[in-house]
């Protein structure tokens, strides 16, 4: 380990460096990287020509109607996702209330004011989720755990586990039915949410924090980063994420209720990931999400159309998290060795 | 041979407080120590019929701490199981449908050790995080439950057994409680004198130690997955016979509160630290909590509040890391301006 | 050089049998091309001790590895009693005897002093733990080191001292025939380090063959019967300790006439004082002065384990300091840094020990680590441009030399070299007024440590102070206008750039230069946490 001679050595040595080979090609990187495209398609298809009703208008209309405010949701916990705390659970309890605000406070005074309440309310479960896992260093599943049950039974406990029905007429409810072709407005504010998101993960300076930050946090750290808002400031955008998907769900329904959101945690958790999103943080991206939305609301709708129910959804999900996740993990191992 | 160097460990004495010291200083149970003070005095002076009462107390604490023991075992190991709500309930479905008894509760039981072992597989064989491992098997199971009761409670064949099972058994013991003792007993001598329940301890504390010494790893992890979820079916098991249905939707609640107790109970959620002994006392608090806020006539809603600020001030407060968080908070607060 | 006739080296009077317990014939091993040991020989026989020293990267722990079997070795064989042992097999090599005390400690440590000592060969009856019996044989191993300690403490309540004792117990507890330490009193104080001392001679006296990794030279003269001195992967010497000198032995680890040949040293014009730390204690830091000037470069020299990483992750407040002041001059002003971030802000730069942990963020590009601290030059309005990280990358990328210099690759694909350069590029943006590098060149090829060095002597050029630690002798001499030698948390000396050499740094660092004996004597009971 001597550098005795160092300058013949750098002159001797010009392309040793190279070793920047291709990697070789293997089919599990391939599923990991690209493999939802091509799912996504072939379930579409095999749908389309094999499920009745699939391909109805009505239908159609129907997944997007779905989907959007669970989209909407996934988009924003993505960032959590991406800076490596897991996932939000959270969400049920952020969607449940944001919505119940809406329609109730809405009733009671007007829709400004209830939507400034559910934004404090966002931001709080923003920061005290944030500072439990940033600052405290809490792991980011048992305190979400907690939090959704503190939210679920303050919502239960102040609502008295009631139903509030929208009027009629209003604005809230012409949002809700309004339609641009097969497409719900809802559909367009989780369009307009993962690009805003999106632009917000690949191109301002608080994105990249979280993206370096899920790949690193040492080295993030250590570069002089103010860690803690990183992780406060993921949280808070996935409960800005599942303000609005409460917002949008409350709107399509025009009813509100403590229990509506059950399963929203999952549901994004597995687009986020069947997206491609790594559990491991640092890799992912808010338009794969996207596309995750579609994969889990399509293969939702279809087992709805064919009878399957609320238990079959549970269990393909479930499998759907823990299959992508595998795959994630074995390609990572392929990677690693 | 010359003398021994005084490496004296600090606290060491003769004299009997010193000694008491000591032996205190080694403990893990001190959050759950304080709490279950602070509970078991402001309840003694609020709501002193929890005491009077207390075959249900009891019983509550039974519920409660049955499946965090077993959640111990495999948080002792640095891992976690958020799949015991599930298994919960998916073992007390499959024990309705089978028409025998015996058989039901059997094969409930197996349901329990194979859903331990796919988690295991998980973890160990393909590498991912428990945490999500376990939570997309929380989410499955959940789902299997549905599908195998039709989404609706599943009435048990043997509503006699069911009956007996819910009564006082030996003094004012129903058999939930003897079961839960003999629980907290069996895991309480299997992980201080067994020596693979006690190397449970190197596997979270020093994983890499325990490879090095020789220790399988793997079969340890396996085997603690395994006691999860056989702990969190014969909870099912229990739970079962004593309301003579199955609930699918059976224990959302108990993950929290079985989680709650592990934790106040002084087991580090990053595995190596804790005992059955501070997973019991957290249980006990909790319990008492519980149902002093149920006959003070607080609302399902308002417990739930009440446990899951017990649990985050629980995850928070983790002494390790109090040191770290005075640095955190300081950093956060300063300036953001930059030179 | 002396030549590799050494292979068989026979025992002299320190071996009263003559033949050897475990003998390692002809060993070679390499790593990814480097040849880390180079056809290597050693016996050792009962009741010697054997020394083994050289720098680091001499390859002392991959043969001790070797032996132990944790590592299969290229070629060569290893024997105990003229038996030959299934190479790189652990469990063959500790049922042949041979017990390997880590340099890192492996204990467990929420478990009881006597269940680590047991730990992996716990005594069992139906798989219970036979406690009795358990505490009979930790209590036994301990007595034979004499050591006193409560066998029911837990590992987390013992000091660092108490732990290496354990660990110690430990391999001793396996009844072993050969007893290899590496480096057991890095973190000891003399008091402690004497008692191990003499503690490993009573041993040696009971007729175990140990062998003794150390860079204090002292240790090795006082205890050992025999020496071996290897240097970069060869053996140089096998000698009985009577037939040399300290002198000798440091000359052969060093192994060089001339102190620098190619890169040369630049001179330097130390400007104001930039970096300013006064009385800094810390854990394994017993308070330190310590000034870095404008364009200077000041290096710590000192043996693994001396404190030096931790004094300077404590003077930039990467790690919490119980004392001290820490000041950063610049051009804008004077300014108390007491976080990390507050240092940063003022003019730091850090290159940390553990690249692949600390330093990068392996899984995402080359540009996106470059961009990490310069982000608020590289943004407006919190927006990033991404042309401009493009281009302010493949610009630091060309000045540092990072080969090939695609900046969109992701860093994990690069070499341990290339990688330092981009933890370099990454500083270099943002023309810091302080940098403290801690093994700029741990684990990189010659030609990039080369191309590292020119970039370090740049930055001092260019006015930047420059602190750097290094285990690497020749690259501190060549590098450091002054070097400060950290032995057990303190500056145990400090030495002029131009005139220091390899020689009187490692007699600093080896306590052979000092008075021994200066340990508080409060540092022996350990303290419970």
């Amino acid at each position: 380990m001597t550098d005795t001679s160092t300058k013949v050595a750098v002159a001797s040595q010009p392309a040793a460096q190279l070793d920047l080979s291709e990697r070789d090609f293997r089919p599990i990187d391939w599923l990991a990287q690209r493999g939802i495209f091509v799912f996504t398609t072939v379930l579409i298809l095999v749908a389309a020509v094999f499920i009745d009703g699939f391909a109805s208008l009505a239908n159609i209309t129907d997944v997007f109607n779905r989907a959007a405010p669970i989209g909407i949701v996934a988009v924003g916990m993505t960032f959590v996702v991406i800076s490596a705390n897991y996932l939000d659970l959270s969400v049920v309890a952020q969607v449940a209330t944001a919505a119940v605000v809406l329609i109730g406070v809405s009733n009671e005074y007007n829709i400004v004011a209830a939507m400034a309440l559910s934004l404090v309310i966002a931001l709080t479960y923003g920061l005290i989720n944030g500072v439990a896992v940033g600052v405290f260093d809490a792991n980011a599943v048992i305190v979400t755990l907690s939090t959704t049950f503190i939210g679920l039974g303050l919502l239960r406990w102040l609502t008295g586990g009631s139903i509030y029905f929208g009027p009629p007429e209003s604005l809230i409810r012409s949002f809700g039915t309004t339609k641009i072709g097969p497409f719900p407005l809802s559909m367009l504010v989780l369009i307009l949410m993962a690009v805003l998101l999106s632009l917000v993960l690949t191109r301002t300076n608080f994105g990249f924090l979280v993206r370096s930050y899920g790949s690193n946090r040492a080295a993030t750290r250590l570069a002089g980063v103010n860690t803690a808002w990183v992780v406060i400031g993921a949280f808070m955008i996935s409960a800005i994420g599942a303000m609005i998907g409460g917002f949008v769900l409350a709107a399509f329904s025009n009813t509100a209720v403590s229990s509506m959101s059950t399963g929203f945690d999952f549901e994004a958790l597995a687009a986020i990931i069947v997206g491609g999103t790594s559990v491991f943080g640092g890799r992912g991206s808010v338009m794969r999400t996207l596309l995750g939305v579609v994969f889990v609301s399509v293969l939702t709708n279809i087992m709805v159309l064919s009878g399957l129910g609320f238990g079959y959804q549970q269990m393909a999900i479930g499998a759907l998290i823990v299959t992508a996740v595998s795959i994630d993990a074995l390609a990572r191992k392929a990677t690693l060795s | 041979m010359t003398a021994a160097l005084e490496l004296g460990s600090g606290e060491s004495g003769d004299n009997l407080l010193a000694r008491v010291r000591t032996v205190l200083g080694r403990r893990t149970e001190g959050r759950a120590v304080a709490l279950l003070a602070v509970v078991a005095v402001v309840t003694a002076f609020l709501e002193p019929v929890v005491f009077t009462s207390y075959p249900v107390t009891l019983g509550r604490i039974a519920l409660i701490g049955l499946v965090a023991l077993g959640l111990t075992a495999v948080i002792l190991m640095g891992e976690l199981d958020l799949s015991v709500a599930s298994t919960l309930a998916v073992s007390g479905v499959v024990m309705a449908s089978i028409e025998s008894l015996p058989l039901g509760i059997v094969a409930a039981l197996l349901v329990g050790l194979m859903i331990g072992a796919a988690n295991a597989f998980f973890v160990v064989a393909v590498g991912i995080n428990s945490f999500i491992a376990t939570l997309g098997m929380l989410f499955f199971l959940r789902g299997s439950a549905f599908v195998l009761s039709n989404e609706e409670p599943v009435r048990l064949a043997n509503r006699d057994a069911g009956i007996a099972f819910g009564k006082p058994f030996l003094g004012p013991l129903t058999p939930r409680m003897l079961l839960f003792i003999g629980a907290f007993i069996a895991l309480q001598v299997f992980v201080t004198r067994v020596r693979v329940g006690r190397e449970f301890y190197a596997v979270g504390g020093n994983r890499e130690a325990a490879y090095d010494a020789g220790i399988p790893v793997t079969r340890r992890i396996v085997t603690g997955f395994m006691i999860s979820g056989f702990v969190a079916a014969m909870a099912g098991v229990i739970n079962t016979l004593e309301r003579t249905a199955a609930d699918p939707t059976a224990g959302s609640t108990v993950l929290l509160a079985s989680f709650a107790a592990a934790i106040v109970g002084g087991v580090l959620l990053t595995g190596g630290r804790g005992s059955i002994f501070g997973t019991l006392l957290g249980a006990t608090s909790l319990g008492i909590l519980q149902v002093a806020l149920t006959l003070s006539g607080v609302q399902v809603d308002v417990q739930n509040i009440v446990i899951g600020l017990v649990l985050l001030l629980a995850v928070i407060t983790d002494p390790n890391s109090v040191r770290g968080v005075v640095g955190s908070v300081r950093s956060l607060l300063q300036g953001r301006s930059r030179a | 050089m002396r030549d590799d006739d050494h292979d068989h080296p026979v025992g002299d009077g320190a071996d009263p049998n003559g033949e050897p317990i475990i003998e390692a014939r002809n060993i070679t091993k390499s790593f990814g091309g480097a040849v880390a040991v180079d056809g290597v020989g050693l016996a050792v026989g009962a009741g010697e001790i054997h020394g083994l020293v050289g720098e680091n990267g001499a390859g002392k722990s991959t043969l001790m590895r070797v032996l132990a079997g944790i590592v299969t070795p290229d070629h060569g064989v290893v024997s105990i009693d003229g038996v030959d042992l299934d190479a790189g097999n652990t469990r063959a090599a500790l049922d042949a005897g041979i017990a390997l005390v880590h340099q890192e400690l492996s204990l467990v440590p929420e478990m009881t002093v006597a269940e680590n000592i047991l730990l992996g060969s716990t005594p069992t009856t139906s798989g219970f733990i036979k406690v009795s019996e358990q505490r009979r044989i930790a209590a036994e191993a301990l007595n034979e080191i004499g050591v006193s300690v409560d066998l029911d403490e837990p590992i987390v309540r013992l000091s660092v001292a108490l732990r290496q004792f354990v660990e110690i117990a430990r391999a001793v507890a396996r009844k072993p025939r050969v007893l290899i330490l590496d480096e057991p009193t890095a973190t000891l104080t003399p008091a402690e380090t004497d008692y191990l001392l003499d503690m490993l001679q009573r041993l040696a006296d009971r007729g175990l063959a140990i062998i003794y990794i150390s860079h204090r030279i002292p240790e090795i003269f006082r205890i050992c019967h025999r020496v071996t001195v290897l240097r970069d992967g060869k053996l140089v010497d096998n000698i009985a300790i009577a037939d040399t000198t300290p002198d000798a032995v440091v000359d052969q680890m060093v192994g060089r006439e001339l102190k620098i040949e190619e890169g040369q040293r630049r001179e330097a014009l130390p400007g104001s004082v930039v970096l300013s730390a006064e009385g800094i204690e810390a854990h394994r830091v017993n308070g330190i002065d310590l000034q870095v000037r404008a364009g200077e470069i000041v290096g710590l020299g000192g043996l693994v384990g001396a404190g030096r990483t931790e004094l300077v992750r404590s003077i930039i407040g990467a790690d919490i300091r119980s004392a001290g002041d820490v000041t950063i001059t610049t051009d804008k002003g004077e300014a108390r840094v007491r976080t990390y971030r507050s240092a940063v802000n003022n003019g730091l730069a850090y290159v940390p020990e553990e690249r692949r942990t600390d330093g990068l963020a392996l899984t995402m590009s080359v540009s996106d680590n470059v961009a990490l601290p310069n982000r608020s030059e590289l943004s407006r309005a919190g927006i990033l441009s991404r042309s401009k990280i493009a281009r302010r990358a493949q610009e630091l990328a060309e000045v540092v030399g990072l080969r090939p210099p695609q900046v969109q690759r992701e860093a994990g694909e690069y070499s341990g070299g290339n990688q330092q350069k981009i933890v370099l590029a990454k500083w270099l943006g943002r023309k810091p007024a302080v940098i403290v590098l801690d093994e700029p060149t741990r684990g990189v090829d010659v030609g990039a440590k080369a191309e590292i060095h020119r970039l370090i002597k740049e930055l001092a050029d260019n006015g930047t102070a420059v602190l750097v630690v290094s285990s690497d002798l020749p690259e501190l001499l060549e590098l450091s206008d002054l070097i400060h030698v950290v032995r057990d948390g303190r500056i145990a000396g400090t030495l002029d750039g131009s005139v220091a050499d390899e020689k009187s740094v490692m007699s600093l660092a080896s306590g052979e230069a000092t008075v021994s004996g200066n340990g508080d004597p409060d540092d022996l009971v350990g303290s419970a946490q």
